[in-house]
C-alpha cells in the first residue's frame, strides 16, 4: 500500500484515544480528537480522511449530532459509530440521522476495527471512483453536445454549396461554364471529405488499443515526403527531412502518423503565399529511448493570444485558411495516447515550431 | 440601359460565391456584382463610398461563417461607417443556418442591427426572386 488510510477518531476519554492509536498506528494513519470542534477542525485542514470513528456519548453534541452535521458539511469520509451505548434508539438514530457505514461495539478488538476501516476504504473508493466516472461522463456529454452542433454545421455548409449548385445547374446550358461549376463542387466535395476523414481519427484515436511495433522514422517520414512533395513544388514550399535513428523505437504507427501528418499539414497550409522564401523543415532524434520531433515552418504563425486554446476542439485561430477545428485537437488526443507532449513556439509573420516528444513504449 | 440593383457578395466559400453570381445574373444581365472572398476588404471598399448619388441601395449578401473578419464582426463595423455611406446599402444574410437554430434566434442578435433580412442557404431561383421582390416592394428597407 503506497499510502497509509487516513483514519480519525473521536473520543472524549483520551485514554481510549490513546489505546486507539498505539494499536492502529502501524497500520493507518490515526488522528484523534478529544471534542467534535477539534475533530471538524481536522476535517477542515485535512481533505484526506477516510474513514471517522465516534464515540456516541459525549459532552455537548452525541456521535449522531456529529456525524448528521459532518453528513453535509463533509460528505466523503466514511462514518462509523464505535460506542458501548447500545440501546436501539440511539443505533435508529444513528443509521437513520447520521447515515453511518458501520457501528462497531465497545469495548473493540483490533480485527473488528481493522474489518471496518477495510470494509470502509473500500466503500470510500468505490464512491470517489463514481465521482471521477461521473466527472468524466458529465464532460463526454459535454463534447458530444458540441460535437454534434459543430458537426452538423460545418457539414452543412459545404454542403449547401453542392446543393445550390445542382439547383443552379439546371439551367445551365454552357459547357465551360458547367466545368467550371463542376470544378467549384470537387473542391468543396474534397473539403467534406477530409472533414469526414479527420473525424474518423478523432472517433478511432477516442477508443481502441494500442498495437505497439518497431518504427522505423525514416520509413515513415519517406511516406510523407512523398505525399508532401507535390504541395511543395506547387507553392514552392522547400522541404527539409532529417532523421537520426540509431536505435530501435516502440511505438503504434498509426497515431504517431496522424500527429506528423497533422502538424505537417498545417505547417504547408499556413505559409505566407507572399513570401520568399517558404520552408518546412523536420528534424527528428532518437535518443535514450525518446523521440523528440521538431516540425518548423516558416507560415504566419499563431497570435499569442491563441496558443493556450489551438489544442481545443473545433477551436480555429482566426487565419486566412479555414481549418476543421479537428487536427490539432485529434494531435492532442493521440499523444496523450502515447504518453507524449507537445510545446509550440509561434512567432506572427515568422512562423510556428512544434516540439513533439514521445517516448518508447 | 441601367439595372437597377448592385450588389456585394461577401463569402469565403469560392462554390457559394459562384453559384449566387450565376442566379443573380440569371435574373438579370444587368446587375453589377462585387464579389469578395474576404470581409476586411469588402469593407474597405465600401467605406471608401463610391456610390453614385440618386442610385438605388446596394444589396450586400453576407455569409457569417467566415475566417479572419466573420460576418457579425462585418455588421459591427458598418456600423461604425458614416449614416451617408450606411444609407446606400442593404444587408441581406445569406448563411447555412444550424439545424438546432431557430432562425429567430439570429434576428435577435441583430435586433438592433442594420440586417435587413436573413436567407438560408442554399440559394434557389424562389428565395432570390423572392428576396428582389420584397426589395422591390419596400418591404426591406
Amino acid at each position: 500500500m503506497a499510502e497509509k488510510i487516513k483514519v480519525l477518531y473521536v473520543d472524549d476519554e483520551p485514554e481510549n484515544l490513546v489505546g486507539f492509536k498505539a494499536s492502529l498506528r502501524l497500520d493507518y494513519q490515526i488522528l484523534t480528537a478529544v471534542n467534535i470542534p477539534e475533530a471538524i477542525s481536522y476535517l477542515d485542514k485535512d481533505p484526506e480522511i477516510r474513514v471517522i470513528f465516534c464515540d456516541q456519548r459525549m459532552p455537548g453534541k452525541t456521535g449522531v449530532d456529529f456525524f448528521e452535521e459532518i453528513r453535509i458539511t463533509h460528505p466523503l469520509p466514511v462514518r462509523i459509530m464505535l460506542t458501548a451505548y447500545t440501546d436501539v434508539e440511539s443505533i435508529i438514530d444513528a443509521i437513520n440521522k447520521g447515515h453511518i457505514f458501520r457501528y462497531v461495539k465497545k469495548p473493540w478488538i483490533e480485527a473488528d476495527i481493522i474489518w471496518a476501516i477495510d470494509e470502509a476504504n473500500k466503500f470510500y473508493m468505490a464512491n470517489s471512483m463514481l465521482a471521477i466516472k461521473n466527472d468524466e461522463l458529465q464532460k463526454a456529454y459535454n463534447e458530444l453536445n458540441k460535437f454534434a452542433y459543430s458537426v452538423s454545421h460545418d457539414i452543412r455548409g459545404p454542403l449547401s454549396g453542392i446543393l445550390g449548385a445542382i439547383n443552379l445547374a439546371r439551367d445551365v446550358d454552357d459547357v465551360d461554364e458547367m466545368k467550371e461549376m463542376l470544378f467549384l463542387m470537387e473542391k468543396s466535395v474534397t473539403k467534406l471529405n477530409t472533414y469526414v476523414l479527420s473525424m474518423h481519427d478523432y472517433y478511432s484515436l477516442q477508443r481502441g488499443e494500442l498495437k505497439i511495433t518497431e518504427i522505423d522514422f525514416n520509413n515513415i517520414m519517406d511516406e510523407l515526403k512523398a505525399i508532401y512533395s507535390v504541395n511543395s513544388k506547387i507553392n514552392d514550399v522547400a522541404f527539409k527531412v532529417n532523421v537520426k535513428q540509431d536505435e530501435v523505437f516502440f511505438s503504434d504507427k498509426a497515431p504517431l502518423r496522424l500527429i506528423l501528418n497533422n502538424l505537417l499539414s498545417n505547417a504547408f497550409k499556413y505559409q505566407d503565399k507572399s513570401s520568399k522564401n517558404k520552408s518546412v523543415e523536420v528534424d527528428i532524434e532518437i535518443k535514450k529511448s525518446e523521440a523528440v520531433i521538431y516540425i518548423k515552418d516558416t507560415g504566419i504563425g499563431i497570435l499569442s493570444s491563441h496558443l493556450g486554446e489551438i489544442f481545443n476542439l473545433f477551436f480555429r485561430s482566426n487565419s486566412l485558411e479555414v481549418g476543421s477545428g479537428f487536427g490539432l485537437y485529434n494531435v492532442k488526443n493521440a499523444l496523450a495516447k502515447l504518453n507524449g507532449h507537445i510545446e509550440v513556439d509561434s512567432v506572427l509573420h515568422q512562423g510556428t515550431t512544434f516540439k513533439v516528444t514521445i517516448p518508447s513504449t | 440601359m441601367k439595372a437597377e440593383f448592385s450588389f456585394i457578395i461577401i463569402d469565403d466559400s469560392e462554390l457559394d460565391c459562384f453559384v449566387t453570381k450565376k442566379f443573380l445574373e440569371r435574373t438579370n444581365k444587368n446587375f453589377s456584382i462585387e464579389i469578395f472572398h474576404n470581409a476586411e476588404y469588402a469593407l474597405e471598399s465600401i467605406s471608401e463610398n463610391n456610390t453614385e448619388e440618386g442610385k438605388l441601395p446596394t444589396i450586400i449578401l453576407l455569409d457569417l461563417q467566415m475566417p479572419r473578419m466573420n460576418g457579425f464582426k462585418f455588421v459591427e463595423e458598418f456600423e461604425k461607417l458614416s449614416p451617408e455611406i450606411q444609407k446606400n446599402y442593404i444587408i441581406i444574410i445569406l448563411t447555412v443556418l444550424s439545424p438546432s437554430r431557430d432562425p429567430k434566434d439570429l434576428y435577435g442578435i441583430f435586433t438592433y442591427r442594420k440586417i435587413n433580412s436573413i436567407v438560408e442557404k442554399p440559394l434557389t431561383k424562389e428565395k432570390l426572386n423572392s428576396l428582389l421582390n420584397e426589395v422591390r416592394m419596400g418591404s426591406i428597407k
